[in-house]
């Protein structure tokens, strides 16, 4: 064993996957490195280097010091915010999706593959051709520059994903088992809290991780229909980057990047290894 | 809680007291409220509206400012919606021919009256008043001025090169890049490579071989000036320019070049006049460079204008009605708009305010006087590369066009000429 795990062909698949790894993580690196380097060090030096002095000020400066135009309180708010909006939406979603999933897979009616292809059409269409019609959605039930609005939104249109993931996890699932709940008369709802969600765990952490991370990171929407200290971080991130008569602040916003994904990280930490388990789970039959 | 209560109307009554003679004053009178969204968020710029907002708020007014992170496409997104929702912003920042279009979907106020009553039109730019009255009658207001083609020179690079004479034409010009490249400056043009980049360069180029050409090209978008003779020689200044900078400037902004170019790797930059705060911002010196009129071959100063504006939405309510006259007085207002080009390192849009005062630098004052000089002799004109000359879809399928010129080198200039002239038929 031990002479095929030094063998040549080993060594060399390991070095290309060593290369391979070194390359994606350069530019976190960069990221990492620019967040304990102070502005000024960075443009009077180059973007890439090793920091000479720590500037972990950019941390704090980050979390609660930059200003957006006369509001000077940070990321943190914005990071409120955006958790105000994502876990709500989230949850709601996944939960949505898991019982419209159940219902087109195992609950076969007139129609379900119609309404599942109607949903999951939500996929193709690009952010900027729903802004309009969403607006126009906001205005009419007077949800427009407010947190709730942005939850409603990223609700029904998370449903397009988590309805897919969810449809095509359950279809694997025997039959049998909600015919024979069916004989005991358990009905839609009681069968799929008792017997299907156990089952879910899997595919239910993929698409809270998938909805988390689309949610977090949106900026289109986030920006549009939100106003002043309602807006997601995405749009704090934008406003550290977009000065047009200053140098970049690279330093601050390294640090910002980091803190903003934090929430993320966290979640793909907890729930990765569900993650590929469950995205092919089904997949193959 | 008896006590509490109490407490709590003694203070009321009191803060209220305190408050009376402000009642009295405003009397008969609203309160001016303004709601405004601008993309002005970070660094100088959002420091500048603050102070702006500040102002209003010591005139008695209600700032109501939301910033929309992000570049224009995005405060357009947010304008939108908000104009759909039937709750536009009582002004909101836009420029360039933005505004006329802008306009037509929503209705704007007429600010002839309280822009005739502060004289505003005598002292600003022609070109510059046109657009901000796109159907005769005032509708936004221009705050600053950038030039879009400054010159800055790198002491370091010019001692090298052994010169000491600021170059005034292109042909001047070009004979400082050789002497650079040959006294050991490696690339003798620093340049970016984001967007504008590209643009910037070519309409520098245009403007400085002739300003009545790069009217009629650019902002008529005429055919036969652009297939004519000036735009060609613009692409072959462009091509010369390419060839002496560095290649590698991927989508990079073009302050990552700044230390090379104090150093003297980099020998000059064609950059709009906020370049000057930047290289403040990063801690370079004043003496490190100096800053001049972009080259211009009859000599006389051409100025690329660049102007923020506010635009102002109507609406009905007596204090937003209230708040938008005051808005349009203080923009107009010479202490409002030092105050604010001191902030952001932007000349004011006044030809009348004195800069030789504190608080300006030597680049501010001689790009103030470049647009005095330029605004006499007809040579002011509105840059493409920042959406001035052209609305959006115009400037970006120019834009197109310049920026692969400058990548591919076997495109030769008569090449581009008809390339330019195709794509301007085809965003038509």
């Amino acid at each position: 064993m031990r002479d095929r795990a030094f063998a040549p062909s080993r060594m060399l698949i390991y070095l290309v996957v060593l290369a391979i790894a070194a390359a994606w993580l350069a530019p976190l690196a960069v990221v990492v490195l620019n967040s304990l380097r102070s502005n000024e060090e960075i443009a009077q030096a180059s973007m890439i280097g090793w920091p000479k002095q720590w500037a972990w000020s950019n941390y704090a400066v980050a979390w609660s010091g930059f200003c957006v135009a006369e509001t000077c309180a940070g990321l943190r708010p914005y990071m409120l915010n955006s958790a105000l909006v994502t876990i709500p939406a989230t949850i709601l979603s996944t939960l949505l999706g898991a019982i419209a999933g159940y219902a087109v897979s195992l609950w076969r009616f007139r129609g379900d593959n119609w309404i599942y292809g109607i949903v999951t059409l939500g996929l193709f269409l690009p952010q900027q051709m729903r802004l309009l019609p969403w607006t126009i959605v906001l205005r009419d039930i007077g949800l427009i520059n407010t947190l709730t609005g942005l939850v409603l939104i990223h609700t029904i249109q998370g449903l397009s994903f988590t309805t897919l993931f969810c449809r095509n996890y359950y279809v694997a699932i025997p039959h049998e088992l909600i015919s024979a709940a069916r004989i005991d008369g358990a009905g839609f709802f009681r069968i799929f809290w008792r017997i299907i969600l156990p089952l879910s765990a899997p595919i239910l952490i993929v698409t809270v991780i998938w909805q988390f991370t689309h949610i977090w990171n949106e900026f289109l929407y986030g920006v549009t229909f939100t106003t002043g200290q309602q807006q997601p971080v995405t749009a704090a991130l934008i406003a550290l980057s977009a000065a047009i008569a200053d140098i970049p602040q690279h330093g601050v916003q390294s640090a910002a990047v980091i803190i903003a994904a934090l929430p993320t990280l966290l979640i793909y930490l907890l729930g990765g290894r569900y993650f590929v388990r469950g995205l092919t789970a089904g997949a193959v039959k | 809680m008896p006590i509490t209560t109490t407490r709590r109307r003694l203070l009321a009554g009191s803060a209220a007291a305190l408050a009376l003679p402000a009642f009295a004053r405003a009397q008969g009178a609203v309160k001016p409220r303004l709601t405004a969204i601008s993309q002005w968020s970070a660094g100088s710029d959002g420091a500048a509206i603050t102070a702006l907002g500040k102002k209003f708020e010591e005139k008695g007014g209600v700032w109501q400012h939301s910033p929309v992170p992000g570049f224009t496409t995005e405060m357009m997104n947010k304008l939108r919606a908000q104009i759909m929702a039937g709750d536009p912003p009582a002004c909101s920042q836009l420029k360039g021919p933005e505004i006329a279009a802008w306009s037509k979907i929503a209705p704007t106020v007429d600010l002839d009256a309280v822009v005739a009553a502060a004289g505003y039109e005598k002292v600003i730019a022609p070109d510059l008043a046109k657009l901000h009255k796109p159907g005769g009658k005032w509708i936004a207001l221009p705050l600053q001025i950038y030039s879009t083609n400054m010159l800055f020179l790198s002491k370091r690079a010019m001692d090298k090169a052994k010169a000491d004479k600021i170059p005034v034409t292109w042909a001047e010009f070009n004979d400082l890049a050789e002497k650079m490249k040959a006294g050991g400056v490696p690339y003798p043009i620093a340049n970016g490579g984001t967007r504008p980049d590209d643009g910037q360069k070519f309409e520098a180029a245009l403007a400085g071989i002739s300003p009545t050409a790069y009217r009629a090209a650019l902002m008529n978008l005429d055919k036969k000036a652009l297939e004519g003779p000036e735009t060609k020689a613009a692409f072959v200044q462009v091509r010369k320019i390419a060839d002496w900078m560095d290649p590698n400037v991927g989508a990079q902004h073009f302050s990552t070049n700044l230390k090379r170019f104090v150093d003297g790797d980099m020998g000059m930059m064609i950059m709009g006049g906020w370049a000057q705060g930047v290289l403040r911002n990063a801690g370079f010196k004043f003496e490190d460079f100096i800053i001049a009129p972009g080259p211009s071959d009859n000599s006389k100063p051409v100025f690329l204008l660049n102007a923020d504006a506010f635009i102002f939405w109507q609406r009905k309510e007596p204090d937003l009605q209230a708040g938008q006259t005051l808005m349009a007085q203080l923009v107009m207002d010479p202490a409002i708009q030092t105050m604010y080009s001191q902030i952001t390192g932007s000349i004011p849009v006044r030809t009348d305010v004195d800069l030789s005062g504190e608080g300006w630098s030597d680049g501010q004052r001689r790009t103030a006087a470049a647009l005095k000089d330029a605004i006499a002799s007809n040579q002011a004109v509105l840059s493409l590369a920042h959406n001035m000359a052209q609305e959006n879809g115009m400037t970006a399928a120019i834009i197109d066009v310049i920026t692969e010129y400058v990548k591919n080198k076997t495109i030769k200039p008569e090449q581009a000429v008809t390339r330019l002239a195709e794509a301007v038929e085809g965003a038509r």
